[in-house]
């Protein structure tokens, strides 16, 4: 009996925990939303925000995009092959990268390469007390510290994104066209057939939400450290995990919603 | 690279983006470009199924405007196009629904009209359009036609599919590689044959060539009056001697003329004339009589013929022995002997006092039957009577090709309680004396006996009988 309701409470606590996380990730997100509008925006961190999750990830998005797009070229062409469809291939590459590939590989990559940096940064920050040095010193923390981060993942994720779609785009070209012998006319015909503005904007959309949901939950998982170096490690994951998790689902209903 | 600051080098990277932004998305949106502008035309389908809002709207494969809006009207489709300025549609253009390939998208096709014609005001109407074929009722056109084919296939596998079926294939191609193998050993045997047959035509021809030549140099020969007729054609002595032949006999004949000799006497005496000419009259009577006798038998043709006909229906043979008198041209009377494998039912009915009616049915089978008809023809259509198979009846007979082919309808065995016996056929003559004939036996009989033939017949004309018979008296 004990055991079985010691099993209920485990599972009751579990919950609670999950849905107050969610509640705290929410007020957190407010007071960023209040904290921004409210000036001096400090424009010299949010140039470096950008920076970091921007410029520095264009390496690792331009690599992934242009991948992505070559082996969706690839895997499209065996498809298509079966109805003599080839040159179907490059709406293919091209609508699969702007609606779909393009703004959650980016975001993916992006959480892995700066959400995890930022949830490290705030959570060594907590833990060596320089947070409470900066309320201290009557600079609040979330102004200071977690809203120049969040316009940055707003701003940089579809920029990324749009790079991301571009690279897609030309890796599926370079395979379609010179590898596998498509005809270039009706490869980039039917791009520009197939693929609507509202394709591109409404992964750009995506790609900003996703920037929203790495950036909040990798500065509140930081912001929240506790239990010194091995906190910093396990704010890290669990930011990197939680990130991930909430853009694949996110997804889904954002997609729902747009398309 | 220090140098360049946070904010150069995010600058520089948000301004990347944003000219690839710009650049894919003036590829993308570029077939749309202009063509906000422009102005509505209505248009009336049927089913607009798969046109969607922004469809393309062309003329001849040119895109010259765009599906604004499509509603419902009457049941109908209502689809507003918008069409660019510089495009006037003409009152009688035509308008379709029709997609890029089987699984493209939809687009409008407009038919261009009649150069000329008034142009389709703003807001006006596209009155003709046309449905076109779409692909679910390609799909279930496609499926009434292998229905269709199906039925086929499977009456196909009915009649030669399963082991009977195969077995008579096999009899088939058995019977016909037979027939190939006779035909080849026919050609075979008789190689030699023809072969002479060739050789001794050749043989001929040059012998006639001989022949020619000879008659030709006989005849150049009379010609030159060489030889007794060629002499007698070119020598002017033969004809003298003709002429003192001729100037004698005149001679002769004016002293008979004159009652000069015995034979002037003659032919001078009255007596002697009505003598002869009571003679000759005499003679002359006996003349006629014979004359009549000679070309009456010369008419007089007497006729021996078999038929045999093989019913199909009953697998039975049919026999006819016939003797056909023709006294005169128009006129014949049958003779003759049938014999009837499916017998004759004749059918009973006794009432004894009180009691219910039985029927008895007795057939009559393997008998002889008679026939004893009479005949006359005219012209091309010869009409008998008499006794067909031993019951009355009558027949009709249509000859054709110089009486090669013979036409025939017999009507005959009139009973109350059956139907008559219908029968009809036709006689080929292929060889002098051999016919081949087919036809329809009992065509209407109430009792099964209804059969398609074939038959052959021998028919050859007797000459001894002629003579025999010709002493009969027959009555003209």
């Amino acid at each position: 009996m004990n055991r079985i309701s010691a099993a209920v409470d485990r599972f009751g606590r579990a919950v609670l925990d999950n849905i107050e996380e969610m509640g705290r990730i929410f007020i957190l997100f407010i007071s960023v939303l209040m904290w921004m509008v409210r000036p001096p925006l400090k424009l010299r961190l949010i140039f470096k925000q950008m920076e970091f999750v921007g410029v520095k990830s264009i390496f690792v998005v331009v690599l992934t995009g242009t991948f992505t797009g070559m082996v969706m070229a690839l895997q499209g062409y065996y498809g298509f092959r079966m109805f003599n469809a080839e040159s179907l291939v490059g709406s293919t590459v091209a609508l699969g990268m702007t609606r779909e590939l393009g703004p959650v590989l980016t975001a993916l990559m992006v959480t892995a390469r700066a959400g995890s940096a930022m949830a490290a940064e705030l959570g060594t920050m907590r833990v060596t007390e320089q947070i409470d040095a900066l309320s201290v010193m009557a600079t609040n923390p979330v102004k200071h510290l977690i809203v120049p981060r969040i316009i940055a993942g707003v701003i940089m994720l579809p920029a990324l994104t749009i790079v991301s779609d571009f690279m897609g785009i030309l890796g599926g070209y370079f395979v379609g066209v010179p590898i596998l012998n498509i005809n270039a006319g009706a490869f980039i015909k039917n791009i520009t057939k197939m693929v609507d503005l509202g394709d591109i904007y409404n992964g750009l959309i995506k790609a900003a939400f996703f920037g929203l949901i790495l950036s909040l939950v990798g500065c509140y998982k930081g912001f929240n450290t506790t239990g010194g170096a091995e906190g910093v490690g396990k704010a890290t994951t669990e930011a990197v995990v939680l990130a991930s998790v909430s853009i694949l689902v996110s997804d889904y209903f954002l997609t729902a919603i747009m398309f | 690279m220090s140098s360049i600051s946070t904010e150069a080098k995010v600058g520089l990277f948000v301004l990347v983006a944003l000219i690839i932004l710009g650049y894919m998305s003036f590829r993308v949106g570029e077939k749309g470009f202009g063509l906000k502008k422009g102005y509505p035309v209505h248009v009336v389908f049927d089913n607009a199924t798969g046109l969607e809002k922004d469809a393309s709207v062309q003329i001849a494969g040119v895109e010259v405007g765009r599906v604004e809006d499509i509603s419902l009207k009457d049941g109908k489709a209502l689809v507003t196009l918008r069409i660019v300025p510089n495009v006037r549609l003409e009152k009688d253009v035509q308008a379709k629904i029709k997609a890029y390939g089987i699984l493209g998208d939809k687009y409008v096709d407009i038919v261009p009209g009649t150069l000329g014609e008034a142009y389709i005001a703003v807001g006006g109407d596209i009155v003709r359009t046309e449905q076109q074929a779409d692909i679910d009722k390609l799909l279930s056109e496609l499926g009434t036609i292998a229905g269709d084919v199906m039925e086929v296939t499977a009456s196909l596998k009915n009649s030669m599919g399963g082991a009977k079926g195969e077995e008579n294939i096999r009899a088939i191609i058995d019977n016909t590689r037979a027939i190939t193998e006779d035909l080849a050993r026919i050609v075979r045997q008789n190689d030699a044959k023809l072969n002479l047959m060739v050789d001794n035509l050749s043989e001929a021809s040059s012998e006639m060539r001989r022949t020619f030549a000879t008659l030709n140099s006989i005849v150049e020969k009379i010609d030159s009056g060489e030889g007794t007729i060629g002499q007698l054609v070119e020598n002017r002595d033969a004809f003298d001697n003709l002429n003192q032949t001729l100037v004698s006999l005149k001679g002769i004949t004016e002293k008979i003329n004159r009652g000069e000799g015995s034979i002037g006497k003659l032919v001078n005496d009255e007596d002697t004339v009505d003598n002869l000419n009571s003679s000759l009259k005499s003679i002359g009577k006996s003349m006629d009589g014979i004359d009549r006798y000679v070309s009456k038998s010369e008419q007089f043709k007497t006729f021996l013929s078999y038929r045999g006909e093989y019913l199909f229906d009953s697998g039975d043979g049919k026999g006819y022995i016939d003797l056909t008198i023709r006294p005169k041209e128009d006129k014949f009377y049958v003779l003759g002997l049938v014999t009837n494998p499916n017998g004759r039912l004749t059918v009973t009915d006794t009432t004894p006092a009180g009691g219910a009616t039985a029927r008895t049915e007795t057939w009559e089978r393997d008998e002889l039957l008679f026939t004893a008809q009479i005949g006359k023809r005219f012209k091309d259509i010869a009409l008998r009577g008499g006794v067909f198979e031993s019951t009355g009846g009558v027949g009709v007979d249509y000859f054709a090709l110089d009486d090669r082919l013979q036409l025939t309808f017999e009507v005959f065995d009139f009973g109350s309680d059956r139907n008559a016996h219908l029968k009809t056929y036709a006689e080929y003559r292929f060889l002098k004396h051999i016919y081949l004939s087919a036809g329809w036996d009992d065509f209407i009989s109430n009792e099964g006996g209804d059969s398609p033939f074939v038959g052959f017949s021998i028919k050859f004309e007797d000459e001894d009988l002629k003579y025999l018979l010709g002493s009969v008296p027959m009555p003209n």
